[in-house]
């Protein structure tokens, strides 16, 4: 524990704003003149993270310890502001915020550390650490946001951050691409987000009194919950419309946490710099629709707080992704697209917990999955860096010589996230896969089936590059120690923090029979929902039996297939030329042809038939409107020119007629 | 408090006037020189003024000045006055004219005395517009501005300059006889009571019968969306914008077009509210169809600033979307809208002449990608206008869009039994403009700097100047100023977005045209 006296601590968690403006100031110093120096570039970026680290256990420490004794700390300052309605941004911190602000900090601080190792020869160096603080700023500020217009304005500035550092080696064809992909889809999620804030806001408008208008919590009865419950009590909302709200908004975290049909971007997004795939489409930003659900939870609830429909939607979005993910990562051969997809498969698992109602164990799950899948993804960045760019696992095998703490830290961040007994995602996705059991039961056993594939493509990931012998032609080496050191580091959490959301205890009143629906407090869920949660699950023995024996049948499976090459399931599918097998292979090779269907869509369709109607209607109608009005001027101007012939008696002529027009005119015109 | 300083916007009206002068008196070698001093004293002065101004007040017509000329047979008079709106669309009018001065490098040895005499011209009908509180002084200032306009893209313009300077004229000079129709038939309806006095035609217009409002309204409607430009009346923009030069196209779009959403605002909405009580659902379609359909038209171009110069037509739908709603919070996008627009069409417009500068070209296929390589700090400005564009978080244009739609949702027309439906449909739709900006953005950008350089650029161009970077980053500061904290502009002007939508409040309360949907929720299967 850190050495403050209560009154820092509360001053700390007074102050957490500076959490979030610390890497903006170093982006915007980096940005605006200290690029010239690689070094100094380094060190304000690291160090405002650093600090932003120290600053979060801070936080931590004073609500464990109850130093800060509310609930929460809230703060807000008008941003825009009317007779209708002020928009507010300000800082929220509560038990849930202090947990990502951790991860955050501490996945991106390790992160930037290693980048020094990964970016030294790039020249871009300085500018990565730019956009690298700007992007922590944005999620922290995200991760701080009191209310959901904050929110969506923080969850774009992330979004702009990865198309940054996506599109990073911008003289790359498919790094441009993937950049814009990566925006536009984001930007589809985003407009459903809009409009179902706006939507949202519509039928509460009347109701937040003094809190701050779409705030997730507030002072007497202004939180989200009691808002949508007055609402509904007046009569400006109900179930049906809230769950239309929760489906619209739900588009948002589809799109950022890559979701079912909207994931299609995030494994091209591995284009960029394997730092950016740990920190930005692994272990932080892809949270973020994770945590947008887990804070505004009660907008997915029905309006009296039981769970419905738009909770269902979520469970079954994450369930098809999981499965989907899964099935494609088996046959892939990219290995940062591996693991983009166990990235995929894992947030699915996410938001199956929140869908079935493990609200503690999907925010459990992404706590643990910060950590693995970021070492997960910096241990590849290793194996990348020391074979000179090849990403193909075919090129590469036996490199446990070559790279020993690559390989250890692999080792682990693999069983971790097979879910195999005593590593971290063993424990929250059990506590996932239990509760779906209970609700969804089909869905539980879809998760229990993609379980088993995970353990199938990571063994199979870790087989074809650690073990066996080295197929490739480059020299593999084992990286600075400025990358080596925060795979250490990373490791500890990866084995550990399962523990923090299992208690012990509770496995002995199981083995010995009991119900696993109570069970004592752990401290994970404890300390997310403070002392008055709900309710504690114990341990379900049979439950985490058979999921280990879908872990163990995944890694015999891959450990035959792939280490002893006893097993030939995978030349049959993928060397068979029709049939079922051909079928399956395929869909699972080709992603599905979810790219396909969609560029198919836009490219062939949408835009051709598009620019026909555009060039019609804007050439031929707008402007032929127009011109042709320009044509009657002109042709009217063409026969009347004939009256401006200069001859004073043709004038005078005219003049003559027009007096006696108008004489004519008075004269049958009534008086009045 | 002292009293208010005497003749401030006198002053300022007269300073391009003078500037012209001397800038024609004076040899062609000072003219630049001459030109960015008399455009940064502009700026200087303007800025001094919105130090003068009391913010409490700000819904009030302050620094008043008032000459009277003749009586009869109709009043003339010299009327000008700030309050909250003006001044904020004055003090962009300093700084995006002193922007475009420094950024008129290009002009070189082609007759800079001319350009820029006509440059302040330009610049003083634009003051003009905005100061004015007479009707007739308004007309007057706005259909100057059509004179230097022509001049200025028929001599300094592209190839095909001659066709897009006529284009320019007749739209507008249509639209103007339009205005001139509404107000001579606005005056003569009046009776006894006529004025040009734009303080007292306030409240004096509602009262009006409802035809005589219509038609009235009608002619300045039109006009004003001429202006703005909306559909079906837009198609003088992009050719405009085309061959104008690239100072030219920064005032075109960050001035002139905010002379018609102002109008559009202080008359129309100010003057006969009664029309958007009647027709708003439908304006607020035009806004949403503007917003979508010139984003649209975006995807299929070619020519980069013929894309920067629909893209404005499509930012100006939130102008409308936001006025024609009716609600405080939407009006006030709306108003921001025009000072963020302001600042980032001329970024974005200094940004495609600084690119043309070095490639003559701006045919995307021609150009073929892979700049960044040889201007990575103009990449960068590129990237912001960009993002601004695009509506980021943190930078000016998202705060018009997020209030224009936070706005309007709430606003008393999307709620109204009547239309409340069609209103909101319309407002999803205009949502979509949020992505097909996405698109045509990134495109563009990916289409200009991303990928491999082409070999026939290799070498050849050359990053911002000093200049250059002067002007892309003052324009870029303000643009991240206005969109971290928008409350130092809302603050002038909100008390005129009140003001407006509490006197419109009335006049729905008087109709019972707009009674809201009884509390209970509309229940979806």
């Amino acid at each position: 524990m850190l050495p403050f006296s209560v009154e820092q601590l509360k001053w700390f968690v007074e102050h957490a704003g500076l959490i979030v403006a610390a890497p903006f100031l170093a982006g915007f110093l980096i940005i605006m003149g200290v690029r010239a120096s690689k070094f100094l570039s380094m060190a304000v970026s690291v160090g405002a993270v650093a600090y932003g680290l120290v600053h979060s256990l801070a936080i931590f420490q004073a609500l464990v310890s109850h130093a800060f004794p509310d609930p929460y700390f809230q703060q807000n300052i008008p941003w825009f502001s009317s007779s209708s309605f002020t928009l507010s941004v300000g800082v929220l911190v509560d038990n849930t915020a202090a947990l990502m602000l951790i991860v955050v900090t501490s996945v991106s601080l390790l992160v930037q550390i290693y980048t020094h190792g990964y970016m030294r020869e790039d020249p871009g160096y300085s500018r990565f650490y730019a956009y690298l603080s700007l992007f922590t700023g944005s999620m922290l500020g995200l991760v701080v946001s009191t209310n959901l217009f904050q929110m969506y304005g923080f969850w774009e500035l992330v979004g702009v951050c990865s198309y940054f550092l996506i599109g990073f080696w911008w003289y790359k064809e498919s790094a441009a691409k993937a950049c814009m992909k990566a925006f536009v889809v984001n930007r589809i999620g985003d407009f459903g987000f809009l409009i179902g804030t706006i939507t949202f806001f519509l039928y509460t408008k009347d109701f937040w009194g003094a809190g701050p208008v779409l705030g997730f919590v507030g002072p007497n009865g202004t939180d989200l919950a009691s808002v949508i419950h007055k609402a509904a009590a007046a009569g400006a909302l109900n179930d049906s419309l809230l769950c239309f709200i929760a489906c619209l908004i739900f588009m948002g975290p589809m799109a950022k946490s890559a979701q079912f049909p909207l994931h299609v971007w995030l494994p091209d997004a591995m284009e960029g710099p394997t730092p950016i795939s740990a920190l930005i489409h692994a272990a932080t930003m892809v949270a973020a629709g994770v945590y947008l659900v887990a804070r505004a939870y009660p907008i997915w609830l029905n309006t009296d707080g039981s769970a419905g429909t738009a909770l269902t939607v979520v469970a079954s979005i994450g369930a098809i992704t999981a499965f989907m993910a899964a099935t494609i990562a088996m046959s892939q051969y990219d290995i940062k697209r591996v693991l983009a997809w166990s990235t995929c498969s894992q947030l699915g698992y996410m938001f199956v917990g929140l869908g079935v109602g493990a609200f503690t164990g999907g925010i459990f799950h992404l706590f643990n999955h910060a950590f693995f899948k970021a070492m997960l993804f910096l241990c590849s960045g290793a194996v990348i860096h020391g074979l000179h760019g090849q990403q193909d696992i075919r090129e590469m095998g036996g490199l446990k010589k070559s790279m020993p703490i690559a390989h250890i830290c692999f080792l682990i961040g693999t069983l971790s996230i097979s879910g195999f007994p005593l590593f971290s995602g063993f424990f929250s996705k059990d506590e996932i896969i239990g509760a779906a059991m209970v609700h969804h039961p089909f869905i539980g056993w879809l998760m229990m089936l993609t379980a088993g594939m995970t353990a199938f493509y990571m063994f199979r990931l870790y087989f074809m590059t650690f073990t066996g012998e080295y197929r490739g032609s480059a020299h593999p080496h084992e990286s600075s120690p400025a990358m080596t050191w925060p795979l250490l580091v990373l490791a500890v959490p990866s084995i550990l923090t399962g523990y923090l959301g299992f208690n012990i205890a509770n496995l002995q009143p199981a083995l010995a029979g009991a119900s696993p629906e109570h069970g004592l407090p752990n401290h994970f869920a404890a300390f997310i929902f403070g002392p008055n949660g709900p309710h504690f699950e114990g341990a379900n023995v049979t439950m985490m039996g058979i999921s280990i024996a879908f872990g163990l049948a995944g890694f015999a499976i891959a450990y035959l297939m792939y280490l002893t090459r006893t097993l030939h399931f995978n030349k049959t599918f993928a060397e068979s030329k029709e049939g079922m097998a051909n079928l399956i292979y395929n869909m699972s090779f080709n992603k599905w042809y979810m790219d396909d269907i969609y560029f198919g869509i836009v490219d062939r369709v949408l835009l051709p038939a598009y620019k026909n109607v555009w060039t019609f209607v804007d050439m031929v109608i707008v402007e032929g409107v127009v011109n042709g009005v320009g044509l009657v001027t002109m042709s009217i101007g063409e026969v009347l020119k004939y009256l401006q012939n200069g001859r004073g008696q043709y004038y005078a002529l005219v003049i003559f007629a027009a007096v006696a027009g108008i004489a004519w005119i008075s004269y049958i015109l009534p008086t009045h | 408090m002292n009293p208010e300083p005497q003749h401030l916007l006198t002053i300022l009206l007269l300073l391009p006037m003078l500037a012209a002068l001397a800038i024609s008196c004076s040899p062609e070698t000072a003219a630049r020189k001459l030109a960015i001093a008399f455009g940064g004293g502009m700026f200087g002065l303007s800025a001094f003024i919105l130090s003068q101004f009391d913010v409490s007040r700000g819904a009030d017509y302050q620094l008043v000045e008032r000459v009277s000329w003749f009586e009869a047979p109709f009043p003339v008079q010299y009327f000008v006055g700030v309050d909250g709106m003006s001044l904020s669309l004055v003090v962009l009018t300093g700084f995006v004219t002193l922007m475009a001065i420094l950024a008129s490098t290009s002009i070189g040895n082609n007759r800079p005395r001319l350009y820029y005499a006509m440059l302040m011209l330009l610049t003083f009908s634009v003051l003009g517009v905005f100061l004015s509180l007479d009707l007739l002084q308004f007309f007057v200032m706005y259909e100057l501005e059509l004179v230097p306009m022509y001049f200025l893209i028929a001599i300094w313009g592209g190839p095909r300059r001659a066709y897009a300077s006529l284009k320019f004229l007749i739209y507008t000079f249509f639209g103007g006889v339009l205005m001139l129709a509404g107000l001579v038939y606005m005056y003569t309806q009046m009776g006894a009571s006529a004025t040009f006095d734009m303080t007292s035609l306030t409240t004096m217009c509602p009262s009006l019968p409802k035809d005589v409002q219509l038609l009235a309204c009608l002619g300045f409607f039109l006009a004003f969306i001429i202006k703005l430009p909306s559909f079906p009346v837009h198609t003088w923009l992009p050719d405009a914008h085309v061959e104008a030069p690239t100072p030219i196209s920064m005032l075109l779009a960050g001035l002139l077009l905010k002379m018609g959403s102002y109008g559009l605002v202080r008359i129309c909405l100010g003057f006969f509210p009664s029309f958007f009580v009647d027709y708003g659902p439908q304006i607020m379609a035009l806004g949403a169809f503007n917003i979508v359909w010139a984003a649209m038209a975006c995807l299929i171009q070619q020519d980069m600033k013929r894309i920067i110069a629909l893209s404005s037509v499509s930012h100006m739908g939130f102008v409308l979307l936001g006025v024609a709603s009716l609600s405080s919070a939407a009006l006030s996008g709306a108003i921001f809208q025009m000072v963020s627009h302001g600042v980032i069409s001329a970024l974005l417009f200094f940004l495609v002449g600084a690119v043309y500068e070095r490639t003559h070209t701006r045919q995307l296929p021609e150009i073929g990608g892979g700049l960044a390589k040889q201007m990575p700090n103009l990449f960068y400005f590129w990237m912001l206008g960009t993002m601004a564009n695009l509506g980021l978080p943190g930078l000016s244009g998202f705060v018009a869009e997020a209030a224009v739609f936070y706005g309007s949702f709430t606003s008393p027309m999307a709620t109204s039994v009547v239309n409340g439906h069609m209103v909101q449909g319309w407002i999803y739709f205009a949502a979509l403009g949020v992505i097909l900006t996405a698109g045509y953005m990134l495109w563009l950008l990916k289409k200009v700097f991303y990928g491999e350089e082409l070999d026939k650029w290799k070498g050849h161009l050359t990053d911002a100047t000093g200049t250059e970077k002067i002007v892309a980053y003052s324009l870029s500061f303000s643009i991240l100023a206005l969109g971290i904290y928008p409350l130092m502009l809302i603050n002038y002007y909100q008390p005129v977005a009140d003001k407006m939508a509490d006197d419109i409040k009335t006049h729905i309360n008087v109709t019972h045209k707009l009674d809201p949907v009884k509390k209970t929720a509309i229940s979806l299967r």
